[in-house]
């Protein structure tokens, strides 16, 4: 131990004006995969997410370098929220690497332990005191982290009166979790405490993002990390240029204004009062935006200009609609179009994704030598004696005696898959500040593809999105016939979300495709976040019907359509789609492209 | 509970700890010859259960793993080919039918489809075993009783039981132990100490928890068992956790490295 606190005096003494260890810098980026179910275990709740903190203003008493830096008054400290948990994006806050790596995990356990604070000073001490308690192994690792965290602190003979009582207090708090009831009151806040749980900021968007003009303008340079608030300012200012084009970004802008206007709901509900005026105030300014805007959403979409756009291949096809209130089909009435983005370069695997896909190839393989034996076999590499006994002993029974012989079949697994993925413009939506519902349809799609590679079932994958009847737009990225490799994968990655859904063409095209192959067993397999819709009459009943009438005709010609979706309202209209087993919806998009492989062998009745 | 605890003391080495009413459900069920299907996660307690109520029931028992390559014969039986010729041999399911006793079929929803189809005349009010091979009838002995079980987690979320075969059942369904029987069951069943079964029942309960999400299946009061074991011969404790705790669980890198921080905090 002592050698342990001189190593640390030792730098604390050699370090100049910064307070960060900038060597033993760790970011949150890399360790969120732990955190996550690290959180989950001990108790978080499992809805929530992870996500870089922003920075707020601390009213500290900066030393003159530290003013003259114009740092030190801005802190990235944890909190969390009902939607998310925040950490700083990167810590180095102890000259160790591996300490503040622990950090990390300290806070998150301790934010598990804390879901609400009502008084912050207190909470923490005893979350701290029950943490400790319940999992006596986090004992020496607090031990560590609070002993380092007293030398880091102001001394106390450096400070005088009301300020030296607050800092004697803080350390005492945390050496000695629950010691101390009040925290003495003195001039502006008490520096930042790394090891506690924050409620969340009373000081929202404005301020932050007025904060930083001012202190850009003294020269200081920016931070390096935007905020979640500060990219909400953004969308927010792009969305008033909107006009002809952008409005889809609106409609993205608004699921997430949705959402936070939820969460804000809910935290009313709580009678939390923990929500800033300047928060809400932007809630409210998109919320109106959103009803100025709603007119225009339902714009018809001039289409890109095709030197922007994937090369269409050949004049499209003419596919039928049914129209339920005429109960009949209107032949030839939507024009598909295929589409392939020829200019998409070959790519490899993503990096965020290898991991995953290489378990899934090594899984998936498996599958492929799994030989089964076929019993009573004209021909065969073996007697079957089983057979040969029931001639032997039931000669009466009409068995058919010659069938003598086990077959061990190496591709008893008959089956063809075509992944028909939505990808109208309704999937540009935020699901969580870094990621869209595109983007986790993308990495869907590329691990499915990867693990049925592995598998050598042949499979497809179309992609889809409509403007009307007059352009539904049927995305090649892997035909049946072409293998699964990086140009594939380059095409895959190079989707991009647009128009709408008119789910019944595509539905009859892919039809038409898996029609062709001659696997026994035939998987159209359709992923979608939302109902179908276009901008015509397709919206609402006649969208379902028409949809409903593509799902039955697929059925009769021996196919098994299954939808996965993401939507959450899907149990109210999916079983009158697919029927009762004919779909899933999965709650946590984030787990999808997990799920959906895993799903594939459910469906095809397959062991892994 | 303090009744079935006794009891359990004089029995060889099958101690079970009860859940709650399962034991009576359960003899009530074998006394009106009604089949039963026990429903839960793996490692729960359900084969011991069985084996137990055997017990208590001076029934033999029979029980049989099922695998997806179970036909109808492994459970009726077959022929086979001896010195003078070929002869019948009962497989378990027969046997007890014909001389009572009880009939468990490990993991049903496995084997494959056409051997529930076996099951059905036995588990209504018929309680007969045609056997097509060799042309017999068989009435059920009145101890033949048949206890099917299943794991319904995600993996068998498609392949379910059909509802013909469900609907012929009475059906307990079991979960992990409460934590502070859970507590009893280690140190019985691996002469750990309390405070160490605790601290593994808590770590358990923590595990559980990432179930669904990060894990396909939580943490069972086997695996459990097994830590306790191990620190109990002198392994230490944050080794046998890793060994029976995490790795049996995932082969995700950063879930692994998430159990291993979680492990640390309790030893
Ligand atoms: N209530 C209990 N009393 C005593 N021991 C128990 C109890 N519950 C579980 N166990 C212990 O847990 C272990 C696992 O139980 P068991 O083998 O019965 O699980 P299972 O539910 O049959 O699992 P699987 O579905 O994987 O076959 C057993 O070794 C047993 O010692
Ligand atoms: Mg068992």
């Amino acid at each position: 131990m002592e050698e342990f606190v001189g190593e640390i005096w030792h730098k604390l003494i050699t370090r100049q004006a910064r307070t960060d260890f900038e060597n033993a810098r760790v970011h949150l980026a890399s360790l969120q995969p732990q955190l996550a179910p690290y959180f989950r275990a001990l108790g978080g709740e499992s809805g929530k997410g992870i996500e870089g903190a922003d920075h707020r203003v601390f009213n500290t008493n900066r030393r003159l370098v530290q003013r003259m830096a114009g740092s030190h008054r801005r802190f990235a400290v944890c909190w969390q929220d009902e939607r998310s948990l925040r950490f700083p994006d990167s810590i180095a806050y102890f000259p160790d690497a591996e300490m503040n790596t622990s950090l990390y995990f300290w806070l998150t356990a301790l934010a598990a332990e804390l879901p609400q604070i009502k008084h912050w000073f207190v909470d923490n001490q005893t979350a701290t005191l029950k943490l400790l308690k319940k999992r006596p192994g986090l004992i020496p690792e607090y031990q560590r982290l609070a002993d380092a965290f007293i030398l880091m602190r102001p001394s106390l003979v450096s400070l005088k009166g009301q300020d030296r009582q607050r800092e004697e207090a803080i350390q005492q708090a945390i050496k000695e979790p629950g010691t101390i009831a009040t925290l003495p009151i003195a001039k502006g806040d008490p520096i930042p405490l790394p090891l506690w749980v924050y409620p969340a900021p009373l000081h929202g968007l404005i301020t932050s993002s007025e904060d930083d003009l001012e202190d850009q303008g003294k020269g200081n340079k920016a931070e390096e990390n935007l905020d979640s608030n500060r990219k909400q300012a953004q969308r927010f200012d792009d969305s008033k240029q909107t006009d002809g084009l952008l409005v889809f970004q609106l409609e993205c802008l608004f699921s997430w204004a949705e959402q936070v206007e939820l969460d804000r709901c809910q935290e009313e509900d709580l009678d939390q009062d923990l929500s800033s005026a300047a928060e809400d105030l932007d809630i409210i300014s998109l919320s109106r935006q959103r009803r100025a805007g709603s007119a225009k959403i339902k714009f018809d979409m001039d289409l890109p200009a095709p030197q922007n756009d994937d090369l269409p291949i050949g004049d499209g096809h003419r596919l039928p609609e049914w129209d339920y209130r005429k109960e009949r089909m209107i032949q030839d009435y939507c024009l598909l179009q295929p589409m392939l983005a020829d200019d998409a370069l070959p790519s490899p695997v993503p990096e965020h994704l290898k991991n995953q896909a290489r378990s899934l190839r090594n899984r998936f393989s498996m599958l492929q030598t799994n030989r089964q034996l076929q019993h009573r076999q004209l021909q065969g590499d073996e007697i079957d004696l089983d057979a040969w006994i029931d001639v032997k002993t039931q000669p009466h029974r009409n068995i058919d005696n010659q069938n003598l012989y086990i077959n061990r079949d190496n591709n008893h697994r008959d089956l063809a898959c075509l992944l028909l993925a939505d990808l109208s413009m309704s999937t540009d939506a935020g699901l969580n500040a870094e990621q869209r519902v595109i983007d986790v349809i993308r990495d869907t799609m590329l691990l499915f593809a990867e693990a049925l590679s592995a598998t050598r079932d042949p499979f497809a994958i179309y992609g889809f999105s409509s403007v009307k009847n007059k352009q539904v737009r049927y995305q090649l990225l892997k035909n049946f016939a072409e293998p699964y490799n990086d140009q594939v994968r380059g095409r895959l990655q190079a989707v991009k979300p647009g128009f709408y859904t008119r789910m019944g063409a595509a539905i009859r095209q892919s039809s038409e495709i898996l029609k062709l192959q001659k696997s026994q067993q035939r998987l159209l397999l359709i992923l979608s976040d939302g109902k179908p819709n276009d901008i015509d009459r397709y919206e609402g009943r006649y969208g379902i019907e028409d949809t409903r009438k593509a799902v039955l005709e697929a059925k009769q010609q021996g196919l098994q359509p299954f939808c996965v979706t993401i939507d959450e309202k899907g149990n109210d209209y999916l079983p009158y789609l697919f029927g009762d087993q004919g779909y899933a919806v999965i709650s946590d998009l984030t787990r999808l492209p997990i799920l959906l492989p895993k799903l594939y062998l459910n469906l095809t009745g397959t062991h892994a | 509970m303090h009744k079935s605890l006794k009891e359990d003391d004089t029995m060889s080495n099958n101690a079970y700890l009860s859940q709650g009413r399962e034991v009576e459900i359960f003899k009530t069920a074998a006394e009106n010859n009604l089949p039963v299907l026990i429903k839960g996660p793996t490692g729960c307690g359900k084969t011991r259960f069985v084996e137990h109520m055997a017990e208590q029931l001076h029934r033999p028992i029979h029980t049989v793993a099922c695998h997806d390559d179970l036909t109808a014969a492994d459970l009726v039986g077959r022929h086979l080919i001896g010195a003078e010729g070929t002869y019948w041999q009962d497989g378990p399911l027969t046997r007890a039918v014909r001389e009572g006793g009880i009939c468990y079929l490990d993991e049903v929803v496995e084997a494959r489809k056409d051997t529930t189809v076996v099951l059905h005349p036995l588990s209504d009010h018929r309680r007969i075993l045609p056997i097509e091979r060799t042309g017999e009838l068989i009435q059920a002995h009145p101890d033949f009783m048949l206890v099917i079980s299943y794991n319904p987690g995600y993996q068998n979320l498609m392949k379910g039981l059909k509802p013909s075969t469900r609907q012929r059942f009475v059906a307990l369904s079991f979960d992990y132990p409460a934590p502070d029987r859970e507590v009893v069951i280690l140190c019985q069943e691996s002469g750990i100490d309390k405070q160490q079964a605790q601290q593994l029942v808590s770590l358990g309960g923590d595990l559980r928890r990432l179930k669904d999400h990060d894990l396909e299946e939580a943490a069972s009061t086997r695996l459990l068992i097994y830590a306790a074991r191990m620190i109990n011969a002198g392994l230490p404790a944050r080794e046998a956790c890793t060994t029976c705790l995490a790795q049996p669980l995932t082969d995700e890198v950063e879930t692994l490295a998430a159990i291993e921080r979680l492990i640390q905090a309790y030893f």
